[in-house]
């Protein structure tokens, strides 16, 4: 809430003079590329050209023009299995800021696509912020010619800013055009063991590039809010740098994932662990040979835990019970630690619990398996629900075992009225068990 | 029944005697007309299927106005059928043109859902209308279907300004197709509210030009004294205005009831709220429904009390007793409606928080506790009792505050008064400048535009200059990485609320969910819910354990169920410091200025007062931060030499002028025609901001200037909202008028040496307080 103060402000800058403009000093020759005539007016293009020979750290861009789409199909369900890859646009906006809605504007857009045997690389740029309909006007042919659009995080931020600079502009978003959003497989396969997920973070620790001066990206809006006051273009050269960079750690980290999901590529165990996530949605063998190959490989802590239980339920759901079985004794052995206390995982016991009770029948084994999972719970200092759901469990097949109702029992169980029907509780698990 | 009780309240020794006045309002019959010959066959089919086979003459006229194409304001009475008045028109467009949309703007989330649930009921036949809400409830998921199919969408300001015309782009279609825009409860928009909403109809109409459309608009209200003129500065252009109801009423008694002077010596009457509970119990002994208005939150709570105690000796049972007011959850005012509906529930006591348009059937009697501040307040909360056929009944019962008094002693004012003008000032600067960056934010600025009917070249000049818009080849740009609609509260209560949470049950068993009870909204947290302060939920009194209020924390308040019979007020402590003057007058006798002020308060401790017989049983103390607001104001100096000759004492001069204070603050509401609410007093002095803001207690700050160098005191009259909304302007206008008034009224005033209707309590100011005052008075207006 702005004070009378600010308002007194803006006021008396209403009756002060206001500085003169400086004159545009020309932008072109300072970042380079020609100033491209549209039917809305012009707007600067500048080109680079890249052979695809050349690598992009650990990856050679033309990796990409050699993946078979049913490959890409697997990256993406927005992606069909005929997208020629040869035909993919990669593009990457900067904007006036992450606020979205009408007012954000992205006043340079880089784009990249196959051409022979280079990448070209275009950036659009607005030299000020009346050239968004030429901006526009330039985006939609090339748009409109592609097979499919590759970014990052495109689906949460660039293409809804885009579409809605193009309806400011009163032009129709090519939305039917298939959108490769490479954030989402990057979260698979590195989100469980990297810090953080961002394009920066996968171009230095996977692809192993270092970039040299680049600008952060917090700092481009008020960059280019400064060079529309100032005139002076030469700050933004770094902005289109990293642009560039960001494009290209586009290519090279799509085709790394292709290449990781042809086996063509030695991988961590962490890797072999985030592969297997992304075979899970069409190929379930070769998702659990990755799982089986990420432990065998020596996987442990956390993401081992969640691998062992994620191979489990498919082994469930195949009705390899043994399989399952071995898993799930192996996974009650994990302890995972938070600040220093143990915590006490829950997943494993219940599904131990339930594959005693209802598969093998065994109902001595099934309540041996909640004892000991109430102690280590209440150990641990569970919350009250998985307390609640064990002991809820442990009532029930003392039920049915005729045991003398709190014999063994630590707390009265809620009253069965509330409860009836057998397992129509809510699971202490939300990963669990879909029967 | 009802004239049973009646009969016997208005003869009774007890009561009879208390009786100022009573207007009888006869029963009228309803005016009729048939369905227009242009209504489309499936509507008539669809009223005739709920029984209506005529149109009341209001809604004709409507249909009519709005079939030429003008923009409507309907002002008619409680349950006069106001909203066929806009839901004909809309679902006939809808109906012969599917493919139109349509927007409903109501003040609040649950007035949309009622009113979407009334569109249903008519509309059960019609599936080309898909209605639905867009407000903060409507989950994410939710919200691009809402988009994509609905034609006619209910939301509230607060959700167009910062979640749809923001992004507009989304809405496309709507605004592309958009024939009406339906505004109900229009009263509600006025001061800053009404201020902002106009600004916001100012961008609502900017977007629909940019996507072509030109959406008619239908409105109702509640009495205003200037409909037509209210709306249309509402939404920047002319609008006809139909005031003729043609709904049938029933009869009814309206009484005025001063409670009994039980001191005559110290002016003292009896306690209004006791009087009110005791009138509202021989209605619902006799089982008539009957609602209760107070004026506050808290007193809502203590009437609550008395009546459910009153209620329970008799039927055993108090739960056909409920209270009603804002901080309540959504859940809980629900049933308490529903309750009303179905019968279940035979009283309720609440705040205004019922004066809106909620739909809780209808009641036949309706006691007020205290004036509720304004005409217009007044009519629609006796409007709440009354049914189209049977008799019913409305009694204002008087407190002891001015105002209140003087209503009581002057009926025909009362009956005879206009309602309030309802106003706003879409250009104050605050607010517009605000706006300005949201529509620029929303679309670029052309050269030459206007916002509304005005020219805001300059204002786009300074914003640029302060570097939130660029301008670039014939246009303004929004140049900012902010979202500006994010920075702007509709309101003056921000939507920064406290959650209550009841850890009563979390103590005494390991569990697992987080009892929310009750929200209150920033601006009275410090006053309701500081530590050890007794929270009153439906008359259960609860204990706050821990506020939490920094700006990292959660905003919460731990409470817990107790068994006390008392209850809690926020002892504060203040301070107001001039910052600008902007106009001076030097009267005669004193020197009357007109300005910028800060106001500061603090909450430093608290009473604890005695449920029963409200008197004071003990007393806390607690830290909480200081709450500063800039407002505009008016403050009267007297000089030292020309005070010396009324007194010669200090101490009577400040008794007497604390008095003045009150009469002035309490009066000038009748020629401001706002709620008493509305402005703020006090009585310091003229030392600047500059010197420190260190509030005081109204002890501290009279011993401040008992003890000061030179004996200057000023009473401050300021307007009660951030930044201010033109009342104090007004008021230095009226000042002499304003004068003379109060020094009439305290002449008529009977009691001996100051009473709570005059200058306050004896017992509080002080045997020669009355005297003085009138000495200062009749200073002031030489």
């Amino acid at each position: 809430m702005p004070t009378l103060d600010d308002l007194r402000r803006v006021i008396r800058r209403i009756e002060g003079a206001r500085p003169p403009r400086p004159a545009p000093g020309r932008v072109e020759t300072v970042l380079g590329g020609e100033v491209l005539e549209t039917d809305a007016g012009s707007i600067l293009a500048v080109q680079h050209d890249v052979a695809l020979a050349a690598s992009y750290g650990a990856v050679r861009l033309g990796e990409i023009t050699t993946v078979a789409p049913a490959t890409l199909a697997l990256l993406s369900p927005n992606v069909g299995a005929q997208v020629d890859p040869r035909g993919l646009v990669f593009l990457d906006t900067e904007t006036t800021g992450l606020a979205g809605g009408t007012g954000t504007y992205a006043f340079l857009v880089g784009l990249a696509r196959i051409d022979g045997d280079h990448l070209r690389l275009t950036q659009f740029f607005m030299r000020d912020l009346d050239e968004e309909p030429a901006l526009v006007a330039a985006l939609a042919p090339r748009l409109a010619g592609a097979s499919g659009i590759v970014t990052f995080n495109g689906g949460g931020f660039d293409v809804p800013l885009l579409e809605t600079r193009f309806i400011l502009q009163r032009r129709r978003w090519p939305g039917a055009l298939p959108h490769l959003d490479l954030m989402h497989p990057s979260r698979r396969v590195w989100g469980a063991w990297l810090d953080d997920c961002r394009l920066a973070t996968l171009e230095q620790r996977v692809l192993g590039v270092e970039r040299e001066r680049d600008v952060p990206g917090s700092a481009i809006p008020s960059l280019y809010f400064q060079f529309l006051r100032r005139r002076n273009a030469v700050p933004l050269r770094d902005v289109l740098a990293h642009n560039r960079h960001d494009v290209l750690a586009l290519v090279g980290v799509l085709g790394w994932l292709t290449r990781a999901l042809d086996g063509a590529v030695p991988l961590r165990p962490e890797e072999h662990a985030g592969v297997g996530r992304l075979w899970e949605r069409s190929d379930v063998e070769r998702a659990c040979a990755c799982y089986e190959a990420a432990l065998a490989a020596g996987l442990d802590g956390a993401l081992a835990q969640l691998v062992r239980l994620r191979l489990a339920r498919w082994e469930k759901r195949r009705a390899r019970w043994a399989a399952a079985r071995a898993l799930w004794e192996r996974a009650t052995v994990h302890r995972p630690a938070s600040g220093g206390t143990t915590t006490f995982d829950p997943r494993p016991w219940e599904e131990l619990a339930k594959f005693h009770e209802h598969r093998a029948r065994d109902l001595a084994a099934a309540r041996r398996i909640v004892t000991r999972a109430l102690d280590l719970a209440t150990d641990a200092g569970a919350p009250g629900r998985i307390l609640d759901a064990f002991t809820y469990r442990l009532a029930r097949l003392e039920r049915r075992l005729g045991c003398d109702p709190h014999g063994g029992a630590r707390r009265p169980p809620d009253p069965p009225a509330l409860r009836a029907g057998s397992e129509s509780r809510p699971s202490a698990s939300a990963l669990a068990d879909r029967r | 029944m009802l004239g049973q009780v009646l009969d016997d309240i208005l003869v009774s020794r007890s009561t009879g005697a208390c009786i100022t006045a009573t207007r009888h309002f006869p029963a009228r019959a309803a005016v009729e007309a048939p369905f227009p010959a242009s209504l489309d066959p499936r509507l008539g089919e669809a009223l005739r299927a709920r029984g209506i086979t005529a149109l009341y003459s209001h809604q004709a006229r409507a249909w009519e106005l709005v079939e030429k194409g003008e923009h409507v304001v309907v002002v008619t009475p409680t349950a006069s059928g106001k909203t066929l008045c806009y839901n004909l028109p809309v679902l006939q467009a809808l109906v012969q043109q599917p493919d139109a949309r349509v927007l409903y703007l109501f003040p609040t989330k649950a007035l949309a859902q009622d009113q979407l649930a009334e569109l249903e009921q008519l509309a059960k036949q019609l599936p080309e209308l898909k209605m639905f809400t867009y407000d903060g409830d409507t989950p994410q998921d939710a919200r691009r279907a809402v988009r994509a199919r609905a034609n006619l969408v209910l939301t509230n300001p607060d959700m167009l300004h910062s979640g749809i015309l923001p992004h507009h782009t989304k809405w496309a279609t709507l605004f592309q197709s958009l024939r009406f825009v339906v505004i109900d409860e229009l009263h509600a928009y006025r001061g800053v509210f009404g201020s902002h909403v106009a600004n916001l109809l100012r961008r609502l109409r900017r977007i629909c030009r940019h996507y072509g459309s030109d959406p008619q608009f239908i409105m109702a209200s509640a009495t205003v004294a200037n409909p037509g003129e209210h709306a249309s500065a509402i939404i920047g252009a002319p609008v006809e205005e139909i005031t003729e109801s043609g709904a049938p009423t029933g009869d009814k008694l309206f009484i005025c009831y001063n409670p009994p002077v039980v001191n005559p010596e110290l002016g003292i009457r009896a306690p209004y709220l006791g009087e009110t509970a005791h009138l509202a119990l021989r209605f619902l002994r006799e089982r008539i429904p009957t609602i209760v208005f107070a004026q506050s939150r808290l007193s809502t709570e203590v009437l609550l009390t008395a009546i459910k105690a009153g209620v329970a000796d008799k039927t055993g049972d108090s739960g056909i007793v409920r209270g009603y007011r804002g901080g309540y959850l959504p859940t809980r005012r629900r049933a308490v409606e529903q309750g009303l509906r179905v019968g279940d529930v035979l009283g309720v006591v609440s705040t205004n928080a019922l004066e809106l348009g909620v739909d809780i059937g209808h009641l036949d009697a309706a006691v007020l506790a205290g004036y509720p501040g304004t005409i217009a307040s007044l009519w629609q909360q006796a409007g709440r009792a009354g049914r189209r056929s049977e008799r019913s009944a409305a009694i204002l019962v008087a407190s002891s505050a001015p105002l209140d008094q003087f209503m009581m002693s002057h009926p025909d004012y009362l009956f005879g008064a206009s309602p309030e003008h309802a106003r706003i000032n879409p250009d104050n600067p605050f607010i517009l400048v605000n706006h300005l960056k949201c529509a620029t934010f929303e679309l670029p600025f052309q050269d030459g535009e206007r916002f509304g009917e005005r020219d805001v070249k300059r204002e786009l000049a300074a914003l640029e200059d302060e570097g939130v818009l660029h301008r670039a080849g014939s246009r303004w740009h929004w140049a900012n990485e902010t979202y500006p609609a994010d920075h702007i509260s509709l309101r003056t209560v921000t939507t920064d609320n406290f959650l209550v949470i009841d850890t009563t049950a979390r103590d005494e068993r390991q569990t697992k969910r987080r009892q929310i009870i009750a929200e209150v909204d920033w601006g009275s947290a410090f006053a309701t819910i500081y530590p050890k302060a007794i929270y009153l939920v439906e008359s259960d009194p609860y204990e706050v354990q821990e506020l939490h209020f920094r700006e990292d924390e959660e905003k919460v308040a731990y409470v817990k169920r107790v068994h006390v019979d008392y209850f809690t007020d926020a002892v504060s402590a203040k301070g107001v410091w001039i910052l600008r003057r902007l106009e001076d007058r030097p009267r005669p006798s004193f020197l009357a200025e007109q300005g910028e002020v800060l106001v500061a308060e603090k909450v430093v401790g608290f009473k604890k007062i005695k449920m029963t017989t409200l008197e004071n049983v003990g007393s806390g103390e607690v830290e909480l931060p200081q709450q500063e607001m800039q407002t505009t104001s008016v403050w009267l100096t007297v000089p030292p030499a020309a005070l010396a000759r009324v007194s010669p004492s200090r101490e009577e001069l400040l008794d007497g002028l604390r008095g003045v204070t009150h009469l002035l603050h309490h009066l000038a509401p009748i020629f401001l025609l706002c709620d008493v609410r509305d402005l703020g007093s006090w009585l310091g002095d003229t030392t600047p901001a500059e010197a420190g803001t260190t509030v005081a207690t109204r002890e501290s700050a009279r011993r401040r200037l008992l003890d000061a160098d030179t004996f200057q005191p000023t009473i401050y009259l300021y307007d009660s909202h951030a930044g201010g909304i033109g009342l104090a302007e007004r008021l230095f206008e009226v000042l002499p008028e304003l004068v003379q008034h109060a020094s009439a009224t305290l002449r008529a005033c009977p009691c001996a040496w100051g009473c709570p209707s005059c200058v306050g309590p004896v017992n509080e100011v002080g045997r020669r307080a009355k005297a003085t005052a009138a000495a200062i008075l009749a200073l002031l207006a030489s």
